[in-house]
């Protein structure tokens, strides 16, 4: 699998090929010659390798990788467990669906080294429930790579012995968050556990986890071959490496691309997305998954893609899912369906979280059914506030992001559409 | 009369040892009963409570937490239709409302429909999931041709 | 040896807690390493509001209410979750702290019903002292809300209102940690979140209560005690629970203007953490004026007759010197306290020479068993003291049931300290129709007035009810359990056995009595 900074795929490089799932396919393409590598470095090696590579969690956090392997305690005995997170629950995000499509193998290959990395005998890929054909595809991958020797005892003659199965959620945005994913897997409610203790040292059941998105698990094989340097050719200082970003919306060719992190936006919608549909204005965009602040079409004229860039304009890069929204559109109404998302997922253990994201949600109820004032719109904007940065997991936070963004810019828009005796 | 199928049960069977703990079994045998039976009864409960020592207030509260599991009665053919940003913005309230009306006629009455918070398919909005299957880029003129078909090819094995 | 002594010590070394300091609001705080900020707060009546955490469960995290400002660090922290360590600088009174309790004090009262002039937990509810103390605002919240089950008879001593509910989930860790029972869960999630038992099931142990004090809002109730009085109207005691062999630390709650006793609820101690049982619960209702021997009595014509304390006392003086020491009994029963014991064998076994000392127990006790948790089968509060007590005017026994022995016709006085709980005493009814028959004399020191409705017995002395005692009872495992304040007794006449033998010996003299109205 050696690649070139000009061929600008790491990820996706098998999209389009006949057959790109299969086992066969895969390691006629210089599948599993990374594992071969890594089972040959030390896991400080692999470490140091992937922390070079500035390699950066894809799921919304952005945390850096190799940092995170670091912190699993490596002196202890027992159990310790890799889990992928393939719950990919953030609306607008359906980039890791993709990857199970287009390279299942290029996940698990990126999960046995990474298990061989932090020393767990032990994980599980965790798929969303809606993902019912992409779960088969892993689960057939999964099958392929234990009978090629990939998976169980003493693989590839190295002593290393890596078991991996499947597991389904079964309806739940709060699973993906990672400690949400592990109660899930345990068998309960998936209520985000509170920290400390960080998964690194008591995860699932107890045990030192790493929890890793499927994205970044891809990119690993690619960095173990390729080099960290390489990977850095990618994208910008900060966020190096390429990124597949998951657009929607009333736009041409919505889909996953696979660009390298400080890519223009304006360039990368109207080029390769194709621009908006006819007739359509672009008018905002949520550039982040749900939980992402919205951006203005002004705003985001000179946006790149990437961590750094979207924080300083007040969003964020997150799991790199692009919602473009056109001029028909009510913000009012998308504000609505976004707080009754949040309102609907909290897990409700935290009270901030549980009341505050159904009293907005009620809130906005009250403005669609013409029974608020303007007050309540400003309202909105301090209760989002105030139930912001004091919760076990983000999902607060993910919902008041969003409605501070949307009343600061839209408040307006929203307030004129209060009904006759408001506007 | 056993609660459970004999192949249900080789499963659930199966599944209780799979992981690190029982309990981890818990929402991949509430699926597997769930595929069974649309829904989860009290007997069922009772059985896992009875036949494997699950505890019934754990279980419960699984069944509640989460969106997929239901414990009343469900038609054969549950319909979840995504309404989040994107599939709201291509228009899937419409479509919601039209196919609730459409559930009370005839040939679509195995047919459920529930609006659901994301599929994740947004490039195809707008998303709705049959059961298991998914279908992309629904649209008032071809939705109900798509659900007519999904129950034809699928209503021997879902109304046995 | 020597190797042995030197690892005792480097395990000492390892053992002895290693101290952290830290400040919070201004004040040096030193506690062992692993002490949360929360616990520090506690031990140093620092009160930081809160809701979820408890010092007898789990921390759950969840209220985050207690948060505090932690010099340097990016957010607020909770105080539940946070570790104190050398050198910290933690607030909880900074304005930003003081703006975020007020905040997290709104977010519980969005789907509260806000129902406190029908609530019983009005007066002693965390919802009302904070808003007293970090609120004082008018809340914002102005759409309809959540409306769910109320008033549900989950099992035991409980009644469940889930609109009142706060999801703190002390009541699910409690039974997951202290009964194991498991019966409560969470179910649904967001703001649809209720708390529950499986459908149909209730709880079914003897624990329930401390679901009732361990909410901090009106969720849960006491079937016993709802509406029955206004918190504020009631004055409370520390005292021991009488109920078993445990001696559970509690705190009796009455009102004595109206010689009536309401509840019993635990009070923190080494013997019983933060908990009691149901069983001990229920030991207030003997001391209530209704159930009481209002005066002593005398029989009269094969008749009780009430009696002038002084006339009762003077005629079981007579008889006693009236017979032979060797023929009176002394029946007594392991409810009183040490010191009213000592006082009772000094006078009778030491003074008086009396030798027959025999011990009145239920027959069917199983005096070993032990729930696991608190409650053990010797349901006396006091067996060790009178064994003790015994001892030292030379009698050597262990538990046993001599009830029939005082019954022998050699003796012509029977002098009896009655037990005091009759739900400790299934057999007494029975005890007592015999000890009346006994061709003796039959003098009973007793709190219950059913005794005077027995023609048999020749002489009823009125006695207080533990909560109405001063004094200390010595527990299964040795422990001196004090109880610490006392409220007046129900009936004007009753008296401590103390009080009784000092009147016989003559060393405390008959006054003129009032009902000392507190």
């Amino acid at each position: 699998m050696t690649s070139t900074a000009s061929s600008q795929k790491i990820i996706l490089a098998h999209e389009g090929m006949a057959n790109s799932r299969a086992l066969s396919t895969y390691k006629a393409n210089g599948g599993y010659t990374a594992l071969a590598k890594a089972l040959k470095m030390q896991p400080t090696q692999i470490i140091d390798e992937v922390k070079a590579s500035g390699l950066r969690g894809r799921g919304g956090a952005g945390f850096p990788t190799g940092l995170k392997w670091s912190f699993v305690p490596r002196d202890i005995t027992g159990p310790k467990y890799l889990l992928c997170n393939n719950d990919e629950s953030e609306p607008g995000t359906f980039k890791d669906r993709h990857i199970c499509t287009v390279s299942p193998h290029m996940i698990i290959e990126g999960i046995i080294i990474g298990a061989f990395t932090v020393n767990a005998n032990k994980g599980y890929i965790y798929t969303r429930y809606e993902f019912q054909e992409e779960i088969g595809y892993l689960e057939v991958a999964i099958k392929e790579a234990y009978e090629a020797g990939l998976l169980g005892k003493n693989i590839l003659g190295s002593g290393f012995d890596f078991d991996l199965d499947s597991y389904v959620g079964a309806g739940a945005y709060i699973c993906g968050e990672e400690t949400g994913m592990i109660s899930s897997l345990e068998g309960k409610k998936g209520q985000p556990k509170l920290k400390p203790p960080f998964p690194a040292v008591s995860g699932y059941l107890g045990r030192p986890t790493v929890v890793n998105n499927t994205e970044t698990l891809a990119n690993i094989p690619w960095i173990i071959n390729n080099g960290a340097a390489a990977f850095k050719k990618f994208g910008t200082e900060k966020s190096p490496g390429t990124k597949l970003f998951s657009i929607s919306g009333p736009i041409k060719r919505p889909g996953v691309y696979e660009v390298p992190l400080g890519t223009k936006f304006m360039d990368f919608l109207n080029h390769q997305c194709g621009g908006m549909l006819e007739g359509k204005t672009f008018k905002a965009c949520i550039p982040g998954g749900a939980s992402a602040a919205v951006l203005t079409a002004e705003e985001m004229q000179n946006v790149t893609l990437d961590f750094e860039c979207l924080a300083e304009n007040g969003s964020m890069l997150g799991s790199g899912a692009i919602m473009v929204i056109d001029d028909s559109q009510s913000m009012t109404d998308i504000l609505k369906v976004t707080m009754d998302f949040f309102s609907h997922e909290s897990c409700g253990q935290c009270t901030p979280c549980r009341e505050g994201t159904g009293w907005l949600a009620n809130i906005l109820e009250g403005i669609k059914e013409r029974h608020a004032t303007p007050k309540d719109v400003d309202r909105i904007y301090d209760i989002a506030k105030n139930m912001s940065g004091k919760t076990i997991c983000a999902l607060s936070d993910a919902a008041a992001g969003p409605a501070m963004s949307f009343i600061k810019k839209y408040g307006d828009e929203i307030k004129h559409n209060l009904g006759a005796e408001h506007s | 009369m056993a609660v459970f199928s004999a192949q249900l049960t080789d499963k659930i069977k199966s599944l209780v040892g799979r992981y690190e703990t029982k309990r981890s079994a818990i929402l991949p045998i509430l699926h597997a009963i769930q595929d069974e039976y649309h829904w989860i009864h009290e007997e069922h409960i009772n059985a896992l409570e009875k036949d494997y020592e699950f505890n019934r207030v754990q279980v419960k509260e699984v069944i509640s937490f989460y969106d997929i599991y239901s414990s009343t009665p469900k038609k054969p053919f549950q319909i979840r239709f995504c309404n989040n940003i994107t599939c709201h913005m291509m228009g899937s309230q419409q479509i919601v409302d039209h196919l609730k009306d459409q559930c009370e006629r005839t040939g679509f009455e195995n047919c459920e429909v529930t609006p659901y918070p994301c599929l994740g398919k947004c490039d195809g909005a707008p998303v709705m999931l049959i059961n298991k299957t998914r279908y992309e880029n629904v649209s008032l003129e071809n939705v109900d041709g798509m659900v007519l078909k999904h129950v034809q090819t699928h209503q021997k094995k879902e109304l046995r | 040896m020597t190797t042995t002594t030197t690892d005792n010590q480097k395990a000492q070394a390892v053992k002895a807690p290693v101290q952290v300091t830290f400040t919070l609001n201004g004040q040096q705080i030193s506690v062992p390493k692993g002490t949360s900020v929360m616990e520090a707060a506690t031990k140093n009546k620092v009160d930081i509001p809160h809701f979820c955490w408890h010092p007898g469960l789990s921390v759950a995290g969840v209220c985050r209410f207690c948060l505090v400002k932690v010099e340097g660090a990016r957010k607020l922290e909770i105080a539940c979750n946070l570790e104190a360590r050398d050198g910290m600088i933690v607030s909880s009174v900074d304005a930003e702290v003081k703006e975020a309790h007020k905040w997290a004090l709104e977010f519980h009262l969005v789907n509260h019903p806000l129902d406190c002039p029908i609530c019983d937990q009005a007066g002693e509810c965390g919802l009302q002292d904070f808003y007293m103390s970090v609120g004082k605002y008018d809340s914002w919240m102005n759409r309809p809300k959540a409306l769910k089950p109320k008033a549900l008879d989950i099992g035991g001593d409980l009644v469940l209102d889930t609109e009142r509910c706060i999801l703190c989930s002390r009541c699910v860790r409690f039974e997951e940690e202290v009964t194991k029972t498991d019966a409560l869960g969470i179910f649904d999630r967001g703001d649809r979140a209720i708390i529950g038992t499986y459908p149909g099931k209730k709880i079914d142990h003897n624990y329930t209560t401390n679901l009732v004090d361990i909410c901090p809002v009106g969720a849960f109730t006491s079937k016993e005690f709802r509406f029955k009085k206004r918190v504020w109207f009631l004055q409370d005691r520390p005292s021991i629970c009488p109920g078993c062999s445990t001696g559970c630390a509690v705190d009796v709650y009455g009102k004595p203007q109206e010689r009536h006793y309401y509840r019993i609820k635990p009070r923190e101690s080494e013997v019983n953490g933060h908990w009691m049982c149901d069983f001990g619960r229920h030991q207030y209702v003997p001391l209530n004026a209704e159930l009481r021997l209002p005066k002593a009595s005398l029989q009269v014509n094969q008749q009780q007759k009430y009696v002038l304390l002084e006339d009762a006392l003077t005629e079981l003086k007579t008889m006693l010197g009236q017979v032979q020491p060797s023929e009176v009994a002394l029946l007594v029963s392991a409810q009183y306290t040490n010191e009213e014991y000592a006082k009772f064998f000094d006078y009778f076994v030491t003074q008086h020479k009396i030798k027959h000392v025999f011990q009145w127990r239920e027959p069917t006790e199983t005096i070993e068993a032990f729930d696991g948790l608190l409650m053990r089968g010797d349901h006396n509060a006091n067996t060790q003291g009178l064994l003790s007590a015994m001892k030292q005017v030379g009698i050597s026994a262990k538990p046993t049931n001599e009830f029939d022995k005082a019954l022998d016709s050699k003796f012509k006085l029977v002098i009896a300290l009655a037990p005091e709980l009759p739900d400790t005493f299934p057999s007494l009814a029975g005890q007592l129709a015999k000890l009346s028959e006994a061709p003796a004399y039959t003098c009973v020191f007793s709190l219950m007035v059913s005794l005077a409705r027995i023609p048999g017995f020749d002489c009823l002395i009125p006695m207080r009810g533990w909560a109405e005692k001063l004094g200390s009872f010595t527990n299964f495992e040795g422990k001196i359990r004090q109880l610490e304040a006392s409220f007046p007794p129900a009936v004007l006449d009753a008296l401590g056995v103390d009080e009784a033998v000092e009147l016989l010996a003559g060393s405390r003299h008959f006054q003129p009595r009032e009902h000392t109205v507190h």
